[in-house]
């Protein structure tokens, strides 16, 4: 039997893309298949695994940091949530105050501190905030951390302008360590030709798009039910995709240092695809 | 500016630093760090030392109050601790004004001091709070934030201008060693020319000083450097003009000083010059004492001066111009802004004695014997070679190793100045020529 391998992942992209809820719909998928994963939420909302443990249930790294002190104990930060995927968030201060990226390094200390890895694990994922703002947010792909970072992205301008933006914070990192692009992910938006534009940029970045996530209104219907679509509704369409998009990341070999566009060709591609009829619309 | 790509034993420390040696020197302003734990302590030790044994004072140095943050405060925000620290300030110590002045660490993570301390505004003493972030600037600076702050928040504005009223600036506590023997001459020789004279660190002085600097019709800031800023927030709050003058050692600079400010003060011609008159005769009978054993063996010398930018170019034009003495390299120790340059270049010229040092800008203690090679053609083993000799080095206990090296005398007063015991010295004004004249003569002949 050969030795297993932890891998880890670290999903980022434009706020409110969707990372949070394409990742507990694929760690579900991942579940299924029998992989053991542990997903780490890095956003001071503390909402990254609400769909995961049916709600925001659990108390946060921090938080209990600051009521306890340092000596935290494991089983108090970290729940077992939908088919055993073990669920921590990292949380933070209020917003307005403190130092929320100071927060994710801490939190992420903490776990490394008191044995969070455990080697059974398969797969880690975290699930950061959507603007990268500080050096904290980029503490899961620094040296021993994340390995792989997948974007989740759409076919609207300026989740493709935040997707390249982070392409070159992980150029930046990749240049010094390990880390590298895994692929695009599209969360579909319906945009006219979105596969294609989406492709298109993937491509440019040195990278490709690895899964198309298309819409469907059944994501909403299970997040106001504070589940996954593949544990509220395993037999639809959606369910079968994000178990296509488990498996495609699963089986993924496609790693690269992107190479991330100029504000100029970010914005040609745009027009080549018929998002902007003429660069000039968009200028403010 | 040195092109070094390190730093190299620089002569100051970090903005809170100067705020909190600031601080120290005025009567019971007691302050309230909010930084680090460690912050406190580490600034004390360097600035005590270096200031030649300045010590803590009341409740201060190790007994300093401090919130001590840590990686709690930082994630969650420092407010509520600060809170609790001005609070408990409060209760414990008998203090007439608290300052909270801040490290990096709080102002990274945006803290909002200013806020938290106006939650104590119907508190007895008052509470303000003065942002000295480290990454603003060093202690120079400090000096020049704290004394802002407490211009805008502290002084009371409106009071009623008085003519014969001046404040005076530019001498930096916990920097300048002797920054309270040299504001208590300079206030006595404008308390002489018919002023009342606010330096707020000087001796006899208290926090009504401060308070009411905003009576003063005139500021007048002893440095090219340092003070400006603080002056500058001074006239916009409080409408008071000043000037700068540099800091005058000996008689012919202190003379020249008293002109100077007598016309921005607008005070009495006759006086001032019945002033200086006596303070020369006064000044030459002790100076004359020393004209047999100067001519006897000699005791004319070459010197080195490295100083900040206070006492470098004044130490040096008069070694050059009253002590007769030859002043070859003059290295200006301070991180300065590039503006400043011109005006502290223009201060080695226009010398009575025509004898000009080389001079030049840099922060490392190990560019001095490098720009000594430059002042100075090295001596190759010639037979008659015109040595660079005998000298002296005027600088701090960092050039303690070249002083050995040449084998030279080295007198101590830039910071930072471990290896004496300072009290009541100066080196500015007539007293601060006639003490600066014995102590360089006096490593001459100590061995005597």
């Amino acid at each position: 039997m050969t030795e297993k391998k932890l891998r880890q992942i670290a999903i980022y992209g434009k706020g409110g893309i969707g990372k949070s809820t394409t990742t507990q719909n694929l760690t579900a998928g991942l579940s299924e298949s029998g992989k053991k994963v542990l997903i780490v939420g890095c956003d001071p909302k503390a909402d990254s695994t609400r769909l995961l443990l049916g709600g925001l249930a659990q108390k946060t790294v921090l938080d209990t940091l600051r009521e306890t002190g340092d000596q935290v104990a494991l089983q108090s930060i970290m729940k077992a949530g939908y088919n055993g995927i073990q669920c921590v968030e990292s949380g933070g201060p209020e917003p307005g105050v403190g130092c929320a990226g100071r927060g994710i390094i801490t939190s992420i200390g903490l776990l490394e501190r008191l044995g969070a890895y455990t080697e059974d694990l398969d797969f880690v994922f975290y699930d950061v905030l959507g603007d990268v703002v500080c050096g904290g947010f980029a503490m899961p792909i620094r040296e021993g951390k994340a390995k792989e970072i997948y974007i989740v992205a759409s076919g609207e301008m300026m989740a493709l302008y935040a997707a390249n933006n982070i392409a070159k914070g992980i150029k930046r990192y990749a240049l010094k360590g390990g880390v590298r692009l895994g692929g695009i992910i599209c969360n579909s938006r319906n945009v006219d030709r979105e596969i294609e534009l989406l492709r298109a940029f993937a491509k440019e970045l040195g990278s490709h798009l690895i899964y198309y996530v298309p819409r469907d209104n059944i994501v909403q219907h299970a997040e106001i039910r504070k589940k996954t679509v593949i544990e509220y509704r395993p037999d639809t369409r959606q369910a079968t995709e994000y178990r296509q998009l488990a498996k495609s990341i699963d089986e993924n070999t496609h790693f690269v240092i992107p190479e991330p566009m100029t504000q100029e060709r970010l914005e040609e591609i745009l027009v080549e695809f018929g998002l902007m009829d003429k660069v000039e619309d968009y200028r403010i | 500016m040195s092109s070094s790509k390190f730093v190299d034993r620089p002569r100051f420390h970090c903005a809170l630093g100067g705020a909190l040696f600031t601080l120290r020197a005025l009567q019971k302003a007691i302050p309230i760090i909010h930084a680090s734990a460690g912050c406190g302590h580490n600034l004390f030790s360097a600035s005590n030392a270096g200031a030649g044994y300045l010590g803590g004072g009341y409740c201060g140095g190790t007994a300093w109050s401090s919130t001590n943050v840590v990686e709690r405060e930082i994630v969650f925000g420092g407010e509520e601790r600060l809170n609790e620290q001005i609070r408990t300030t409060l209760d414990l110590i008998d203090g007439d004004l608290f300052v909270v002045v801040t490290g990096c660490m709080v102002e990274m993570i945006g803290d909002d001091v200013r806020a938290v301390a106006s939650g104590f505004a119907d508190s007895e003493v008052p509470v303000i709070a003065v942002p000295t972030p480290s990454f603003k600037g060093n202690s120079y600076d400090g000096y020049d934030m704290l004394l802002s702050g407490l211009f805008r928040d502290y002084v009371t504005q409106g009071l009623k201008k008085r003519a014969d009223t001046v404040n005076l600036l530019g001498s930096v506590p916990g920097q300048d060693a002797f920054y309270k023997g040299n504001l208590t001459e300079i206030s006595r020789l404008l308390q002489r020319i018919g002023f009342r004279v606010n330096t707020f660190f000087g001796e006899g002085e208290t926090l009504d000083n401060l308070q009411k600097a905003s009576e003063a019709s005139l500021t007048i800031v002893l440095s090219d450097v340092y003070g400006l800023k603080a002056a500058a927030v001074c006239e916009e709050v409080h409408g008071i003009p000043y000037i700068s003058l540099p800091l005058p050692v000996g008689a012919a600079q202190t003379s020249e000083f008293l002109r100077a400010a007598a016309v921005a003060l607008k005070a009495d011609a006759t006086t001032v010059e019945r002033v200086i008159r006596e303070e020369e005769a006064r000044y030459y009978d002790y100076f004359e004492r020393i004209a047999d054993i100067y001519n006897d063996v000699d005791l004319q010398r070459y010197a080195i001066v490295a100083g900040d930018a206070n006492y470098a170019p004044a130490v040096s034009r008069f070694l050059a111009d009253e002590l007769g003495w030859l002043p070859r390299l003059a290295v200006i120790t301070d991180l300065l802004e590039e503006e400043r340059i011109p005006v502290l270049q223009q201060r080695f010229t226009g010398w009575e004695s025509d004898t000009y040092p080389l001079v030049k800008f840099d922060t490392d203690t190990s560019a001095i014997q490098r720009y000594l090679a430059e002042a100075w053609e090295p001596n190759h083993n010639e037979r008659y070679a015109d040595t660079f000799s005998p000298t002296v080095l005027i600088g701090s206990v960092f050039e303690r190793d070249l002083a050995a090296k040449l084998g030279i005398p080295l007198l101590t007063l830039s910071f930072p100045v471990t290896n004496r015991i300072v009290l009541n010295q100066t080196y500015a004004g007539y007293n601060g020529g006639l003490g600066l004249t014995a102590d360089l003569l006096t490593t001459l002949v100590a061995g005597r």
